[in-house]
């Protein structure tokens, strides 16, 4: 009994747990104690985002074996219609329930649009399917851009007296680490579950899937509704952590960039995600002393992250240090430890 | 496959750990008494890096002079610009950054958005905003340390329809702008408002947007149809020199073609000068202009740079700089006395006048600026002072 | 009437263009079986590689024009040795995210080369336009058409005909078999990548002869535009290419001219999506099999 209570604290899941939970408790004892650097603290609610946007972006990716370049347009689609809602309420709720109504709204109509770009998905496969997801994120932006709601090409004030939704970091986190927990728990229980294991059956071979009776059309819509969903309360943080916010901004490049996190941290790997982030966003802004060569010195960075990925004597060298492992080891001294106390 | 799976995170620790370790050690050392910091925040790679790097240089010019001069009350100015990317996020980021730095005063942003997301994030430091060049109504909002050298862009579109009401010009007007951009939607959007008080009748309104700023003949078309006697376009250079090309010998030849600031410089751009003939400039900067100082800028920035014409933005930037400048002797900022700097120089900026290359310049507590513009045309390749 | 003729004139200039481009896309395509999203980067170097031989080296311009194709065509098979090669059994997402890289690796050094201010590209080619009625053709869509047109004859030809054709349709099949015949993959990927990236400059020669002004970041969205051609005509599918790019300018002017300026982009891209969801692989896309 006391053993199986220690391997499930000790199992990889609630490791990952422990570890975002680590993460944002030392982010505020940083935050509150005035520790961090101004660097450091305006960058911890965007990478927050893009934790969930990656983690999310990962079930579409890693665990469906689909292909999207979309991601940006379900975040653009949260966080405008999450602000707008934010903003009328501005007056009405305090922010301890605005802006987790705020993230449920955007979140929703996030998915709407995710269950529409699923559709295609259900004919479409590989790179005829990624084309129509960057597609459809190009148009979102398109007609979010004409929309007079959402302030057109000038984008959303969020500092106007009347309607002042924009807050410090310092006010965000708590809102930041309880979503990316969430999205964390919920990716991690469904990557477990019959689900998962359905979801990922798709990918490996469709046709024996569908043989053995999985759901096909469901699985494939519920995934894409889901990674709009998060995608779209992460930009409804997003949002709030901004005083203007341009719809130009969320074009294929920024879904690229979210893809990139995906593939860098490994596919279906959530961890890999949550590192991948924090290490791609915080790479651009540690290599600010390169000044001018600061982008060039990014791009072949990632190059070579890319290659020494790929080379098999590294990946063998690395694996050898991965979390799990580390857990493992971790744990079974644990073990040890209280076996031998038990025994005595 | 089962390899890259498998991706484990020894290699991306490390880089966080040493990102973690860099991002958290620098600043840490104390700078001079005497060094003035400036720290300045735009977009010098990706899409709109041509406007931060052209701030970026016409700001340099002025501290070089500065401190060639003997820098201001005791201080030498070090100029620390930090690249955005055009992204929100890296603003915030590189703002945070600068301010680790010992930032004193800050050029804000160069875009709008940047620049609304650095003043909001600055609310509670007091530090002086003062950006050359964010120009959307909205970007100064809610922060009362924050000043711009530009116009906004409400007044600039509506300068522009009082301009060609009040003057003999064609009051059939095409408008052309770029519709996913703040400064050009928001000028059309002011010009819009005022033309029917200004006795202007738009007869079309064509658009583009940067993914679609290569290929205008169909624009050119419907303006062609219209019957159009003049275009208003209140777009920057780079876009205009497109369309201009493509323009050519499509219309009469008495065609005007009416532009605002971000068009200035916009003959340094493009590849046949013939191209921007009849090109009407509402701008507070001619590069053509003889007054002294704007020959002296001028100058030192083609020795400086490849023998090329500073555009609106590095004139912003240039002035930026005499601004804090004038604003330190006013406030009387010295090494020895630099107490309170913050809501002393802050208060100075209402109280200055600056005779900078982008005209005269006073400021209100709102961070608007007054300065008048003036009116030039292009014939035959050279700007000259419009007399209508 | 003339509207609409004059739309159509237009369509067709931009979207030889794309069809151009498209072209060497989908070519690396077909045969590498990877999204080379670093294409469009490669024309913009092309493009500068024009400039600074015209203007800076006074070459004759027809001289500029091989230079600036062998320049991309070496340029094309180092991008290919250094960073593609390592990476020939990693799964193809891997491979994207490297050609993103080279991509922001080609822009960054154009960046830091050539400085942030756009450049004009020299006027090389001038032609006459011609006059159908009232209807004005200009000089360089013509010509942009035609070479569009022998290009995908040749390159047609070139695949089915020849032997090194023949050895890339191979590696495109099946690169164990395609090696145990004999064939060397590598040397033949490196070939398509020459080809692949000579057609880049080819297409940043009509490319800046159209639209005279280049910047560093000119290549991303040509580049974006033309794999959406390639997607739309069947990725892999050669006179597709040609079919998409014509298309897809065609549609992007008349969605201007007709409905709106500013819409125009979500336009194109519905078209796509709903021609997509009609016709899965394109519209001259091979119908893939599934094995179970």
């Amino acid at each position: 009994m006391k053993n199986n209570i220690l391997k499930k604290a000790f199992s990889k899941n609630s490791l990952t747990i422990y570890f975002v939970v680590a993460i944002y408790a030392v982010l505020s004892v940083m935050l509150y104690g005035d520790l961090a650097s101004r660097q450091l603290t305006n960058m911890i609610i965007s990478v927050s985002c893009y934790i969930v946007l990656a983690v999310s972006l990962n079930l579409v990716v890693g665990l469906l074996g689909e292909l999207s370049l979309g991601h940006a347009g379900f975040m653009s689609v949260g966080l405008f219609s999450g602000c707008l809602f934010s903003m009328w309420t501005v007056n009405l709720l305090p922010m301890v329930v605005r802006l987790p109504l705020a993230m449920i709204f955007g979140g929703i109509f996030a998915a709407i649009i995710g269950f529409v770009v699923g559709l295609p998905a259900l004919r479409l496969k590989g790179d005829y399917l990624a084309i129509v997801t960057l597609a459809c994120g190009e148009i979102v932006k398109n007609v979010i851009t004409n929309l007079e709601v959402t302030g057109g090409a000038l984008g959303l004030t969020t500092t106007r007296p009347e309607t002042y939704i924009y807050s410090k970091p310092k006010d965000l986190l708590p809102y930041a680490a309880v979503l990316v927990l969430i999205t964390v728990v919920v990716m991690m229980n469904i990557k477990k579950s019959k689900h998962g294991r359905a979801i990922m059956a798709i990918r490996d071979n469709r046709i024996a899937a569908e043989a053995t009776g999985i759901n096909v059309t469901y699985y494939k819509l519920i995934v894409f509704v889901l990674a709009a969903f998060f995608a779209g309360a992460a930009g409804v943080l997003y949002g709030h952590s901004f005083a203007n916010i341009k719809p130009a901004t969320f074009n294929y490049n920024m879904s690229i960039e979210i893809l990139v996190i995906v593939v860098l941290g490994g596919m279906g790997s959530i961890n890999g995600s949550i590192i991948a982030a924090i290490a791609l966003r915080a790479l651009p802004e540690a290599l600010r002393e390169f000044s001018d060569y600061r982008m060039l010195a990014y791009s072949i960075l990632l190059i070579a992250i890319m290659l020494l990925n790929s080379n098999e004597k590294f990946t063998e060298f690395k694996s050898r240090f991965t979390l799990k492992e580390f857990a493992k080891k971790f744990s079974s001294k644990k073990k040890d430890q209280k076996e031998a106390e038990e025994n005595e | 496959m089962k390899n890259f799976k498998k991706i484990s995170t020894l290699l991306l620790a490390v880089l966080m750990i040493a990102s973690c370790v860099v991002l958290s050690s620098c600043g840490n050392e104390k700078k001079a008494d005497d060094v003035l910091v400036i720290g300045g925040v735009g977009p010098l790679t990706g899409d709109y890096a041509n406007y931060g790097n052209s701030v970026k240089n016409g700001a340099e010019i002025a501290v070089a002079e500065i401190n060639a001069a003997g820098g201001i009350n005791g201080f030498t100015i070090r100029l620390d610009f930090q690249d955005s990317a055009g992204v929100p996020d890296s603003a915030v980021a590189a703002y945070g950054k600068l301010m680790d730095d010992d930032m004193m005063v800050s050029l804000g942003g160069v875009l709008s958005g940047e620049t609304a997301s650095i003043v909001a994030a600055a609310k509670d430091d007091g530090i002086l905003i003062l950006t050359p060049s964010a120009s959307a109504d909205d970007a100064l909002k809610g922060n009362d340390a924050a000043f711009r050298v530009c116009f906004s862009d409400s007044s600039q579109g509506v300068s522009a329809a009082n301009y060609i009401g009040a003057n003999n010009l064609p009051k059939k007007v095409a408008v052309f702008y770029q519709n996913d951009i703040d400064y050009s939607s928001g000028l059309y959007k002011a010009f819009e408002d005022t033309a029917d008080a200004n006795g202007i009748e738009i007869v079309v309104v064509e658009s583009f947007t940067s993914d679609t700023d290569t290929d205008f003949t169909t624009q050119i078309t419907a303006i062609q149809n219209s019957g159009a006697e003049m275009i208003f376009m209140p777009i920057y250079a780079d876009e205009a020199s497109t369309f201009l090309s493509q323009a050519n010998g499509k219309f009469a030849e008495d065609m005007l073609f009416f532009g605002c600031d971000g068009l200035d410089g916009i003959i340094g751009k493009v590849a046949d000068t013939a191209d921007c003939e009849n090109v009407l400039l509402l701008t507070p900067f001619a590069a053509d202009a003889e007054a002294e100082n704007v020959q002296k800028f001028v100058t030192a920035y083609k020795n400086a740079h490849n023998d090329a014409i500073p555009d609106q933005f590095a004139a912003d930037g240039y002035d930026a700089i005499y601004a804090i400048k004038a604003a330190m002797e006013k406030a009387n900022i010295t090494v020895e006395d630099q107490d309170n700097f913050n809501s002393r120089i802050v208060a100075a900026m209402t109280e200055i006048t600056v005779n900078g290359v982008t005209g005269n310049m006073t400021w209100e507590a709102s961070g608007e600026t007054a300065k008048d513009p003036i009116v030039m045309i292009i014939k035959s390749g050279v700007a000259q002072l419009y007399n209508p | 009437m003339i509207l609409f003729f004059q739309t159509l004139i237009s369509g067709l200039s931009l979207g030889s263009i794309y069809a151009l481009i498209a072209l060497g896309y989908t070519m690396v395509y077909g045969i590498a079986k990877m999204l080379n999203f670093a294409h469009g980067d490669v024309i913009m170097i092309g493009a500068y590689s024009v400039i600074v031989a015209v203007m800076q080296m006074n070459m004759p311009p027809i001289l500029a024009i091989f230079v600036s194709i062998a320049f991309c065509a070496l340029l094309g098979v180092i991008i290919e040795f250094l960073a593609y090669k390592p990476l020939r059994k990693a799964p193809s997402l891997a491979v994207l995210i490297t050609a993103i890289g080279v991509s922001y690796f080609l822009q960054n050094i154009a960046q830091l080369i050539f400085g942030t201010q756009q450049k004009f590209f020299p006027k090389i080619i001038s032609l006459p336009s011609v006059t159908l009625g009232t209807i004005e053709i200009s000089g360089i869509t013509l010509a942009t058409l035609a070479v569009t047109a022998i290009i995908m004859i040749v390159l047609t030809l070139f695949i089915n005909k020849t032997k090194v054709g023949k050895a890339m349709r191979a590696v495109s099949e099946d690169k164990e078999a395609a090696e145990l015949m004999g064939i060397s993959t590598n040397r033949t990927i490196s070939v398509t990548f020459a080809i692949g990236s000579a057609l880049a400059a080819v297409a940043s020669i009509f490319y800046g002869a159209t639209y005279t002004y280049i910047k560093p970041t000119t290549g991303s969205m040509p580049g974006i535009k033309a794999f959406t051609a390639a997607v739309f005509g069947g990725i892999g599918s050669i006179p597709g290419a040609m079919l998409g790019g014509i298309l897809l300018g065609i549609i992007e002017q008349f969605s201007k001219a007709y409905v709106s300026t500013t819409m125009s982009d979500a336009i194109v891209f519905a078209v796509l999506v709903i021609v997509l969801v009609v016709k899965p692989t394109g519209l001259l896309g091979k119908k893939i099999s599934e094995k179970v």
